[in-house]
């Protein structure tokens, strides 16, 4: 007794050392087995709940949001965890030049490598701030990968048969809205917002397999979580907001494109599906549903909760509105333009 | 999150996505093409959770935490970043789909999500040629076909459609309904028949149904109608989304 004392007492406060950490280890698996005893035994009341419509339509959106994000999340992190153990800040610097003039464009135009959604962007642009690449421009590559990637580029004309301004006008818009943003934030943003994200990660002792190990655990941990947020936000967005308030919006020009600006990051859809709903959304304008194609793999409550956690809340709080003021923007003037 | 906390729930993460495919569950909520990627993101989970226990259990000599390194010089000043403490949301869906499996999209979101196809701007059908046999049809295609010229190229074929009840007493029959989705159930979109005829007594709402017979006009209400001459209830099927 007398001798475990001092053990207790140094597990709660300071880390203790490496001999202790297994046995600490081992009793912070506890919350995750009481958790599951306590889920198993709930089991009667958690299936009666889905008796219930509304609820059912609640947890079958909430699943396929977070389900369907999971793959791309997978890849996100892979790269970014390749990006931390295997590629140098120096090989970074050729390819982003360091005048964010010109590193933004450059960054812009790389997204278009990348293909996926926007769940796997977010951690991919953090590392590369981290490892040295001028914020503007990793935030820029945030915005242009999920928009305009080939597989999400194909997704939007399968979905608009015969009309292939709608591609073109998806990929103009998008291109412009990440540059403007990067370029504002070269000119308004403050770094320290990004301090966390940009702070360089320290010398790693450990080898290249080990940091990639531990950078895609973490950046996965941290990502999934935040994106279980956002998938629970979505499906009560979904399930709470009647149809009858979007169509409400569909008969004026103006509401219209606004509305389905606002649609796009209430319903966080994936970039690669938006397309399908979009051509869908047959009451409104193609100008409306470009600036939901543009908006939504910028813009959505699942991506802000994704955002929030990776760069920090205050962060968000700024970045945001301005990509959606320069995403909403970019598309009315494409769309009066092209369309 | 410690390294053997966070390394299982990375593993429950995988085991949910592999067990998700191997059962074909994971249909209910993505598009069946996902489930390759569904199972190789699971695998990948299930590997890299299986590592950082191991080592964590094994209880390696490093005095760093593995996985936290990269955030112990900003914790003092920024206190929102706690590494991945969030990471233990990842258990929600984990838990939701290991205890109670929700159902496949329901007659709950019919109405809010169900296509307005406007006369005029759908995609153009060749007829359909006479046949003895019935023609299966989705519902998608019904309802392209019905707003396309209205219905000209499948006036008088026998069809088959399938599709959940999504109100019991519509008209002089009952409405079925069907999901499309593009990518997974949150964009998905619902074609949906109002099924007048046979049709018996009102059916419960969200029983699966196959109704056999002929195309009929578009209703008052933008439905396209579909008189049956038989009508069987089936079980829902494995995917329920076209």
């Amino acid at each position: 007794m007398v001798s475990e004392l001092p053990t207790k007492n140094r597990e709660t406060g300071v880390r203790p050392p490496g001999s202790r950490r297994p046995r600490a280890a081992e009793l912070a698996l506890a919350p995750i087995a009481v958790l599951l005893i306590l889920a198993v035994l709930a089991r009667p009341q958690l299936v009666s709940l889905l008796d219930r419509p509304a609820v059912a339509n609640w947890a079958t959106v909430f699943v396929a949001v977070a389900v369907q994000a999971l793959p791309f999340l997978v890849l996100g992190v892979t790269v970014s965890a390749v990006i931390a153990a295997f590629v140098s800040p120096a090989t970074l610097s050729r390819v982003f030049p360091d005048r964010p003039v010109y590193a933004v464009p450059v960054a812009a135009l790389a997204g278009a490598a990348l293909p996926g959604c926007e769940c796997g962007s977010v951690p991919i642009a953090r590392r590369l701030m981290s490892r040295g690449v001028t914020p503007a421009a990793a935030l820029t590559f945030l915005l242009s990968a999920p928009a305009i990637n080939p597989v999400v580029l194909v997704a939007t004309a399968v979905a608009f048969p015969g009309q292939p301004e709608m591609v073109a006008a998806r990929f103009v818009a998008s291109l412009i809205a990440a540059v403007a943003v990067g370029l504002a934030w070269t000119m308004i943003g403050r770094g320290d917002l990004l301090a966390l994200a940009t702070r360089p990660a320290a010398p790693s002792r450990h080898r290249p397999i080990q940091v990639f190990m531990q950078t895609a655990q973490h950046d996965f941990l941290s990502a999934g979580g935040y994106l279980v947020i956002g998938a629970g936000a979505a499906a009560s967005l979904q399930t709470a907001v009647p149809r009858s308030v979007v169509d409400m919006f569909a008969q004026s020009p103006i509401f219209s494109v606004l509305a389905l600006a606002v649609l796009a990051v209430v319903l966080a859809l994936c970039s690669e599906a938006d397309a399908f709903v979009a051509a869908g959304l047959k009451q409104f304008s193609l100008t409306a549903r470009l600036a939901f194609l543009v908006v939504g793999p910028m813009v959505d409550v699942k991506l802000i909760a994704l955002q929030a956690g990776t760069f920090g809340r205050a962060f968000t709080l700024r970045f945001a509105p301005l990509t959606f003021v320069c995403a909403l923007g970019s598309a009315s003037l494409v769309g009066w333009w092209m369309l | 999150m410690t390294p053997l906390v966070g390394g299982t729930t990375l593993l429950l993460v995988g085991a949910m996505l592999i067990r998700l495919t191997v059962t074909d569950a994971y249909q209910r909520y993505v598009r069946v093409g996902m489930g390759s990627w569904l199972l190789v993101a699971g695998v990948l989970l299930a590997i890299l959770g299986s590592v950082a226990v191991v080592t964590a259990l094994r209880g390696t000599k490093d005095e760093d935490h593995p996985g936290e390194e990269d955030h112990h010089s900003g914790e003092e000043e920024h206190d929102h970043e706690h590494g991945d403490r969030v990471g233990w949301l990842l258990l929600v869906p984990v838990l939701a789909l290991l205890l109670v499996v929700p159902p496949a999209l329901g007659s709950f979101g019919v109405d809010r999500s169900q296509v307005r196809a406007a006369p005029g701007t759908s995609a153009v059908f060749d007829p359909l040629p006479a046949a003895a046999e019935p023609r299966p049809m989705t519902l998608l295609e019904f309802d392209q076909r019905a707003f396309d010229r209205s219905g000209q190229s499948m006036q008088g074929i026998k069809l088959v459609l399938t599709g959940f009840v999504a109100k019991s007493a519509d008209g002089n029959g009952f409405r079925i309904a069907r999901y499309q989705i593009a990518c997974c159930a949150a964009d998905a979109v619902a074609a949906v028949a109002r099924v007048s005829g046979a049709t018996g007594a009102a059916p419960t709402r969200d029983a699966w149904f196959i109704v056999t017979g002929t195309f009929k006009g578009i209703g008052a209400d933008g439905v396209p109608e579909f008189v049956a001459s038989t009508v069987q209830q089936t079980p829902a099927p494995v995917d329920p989304y076209e």
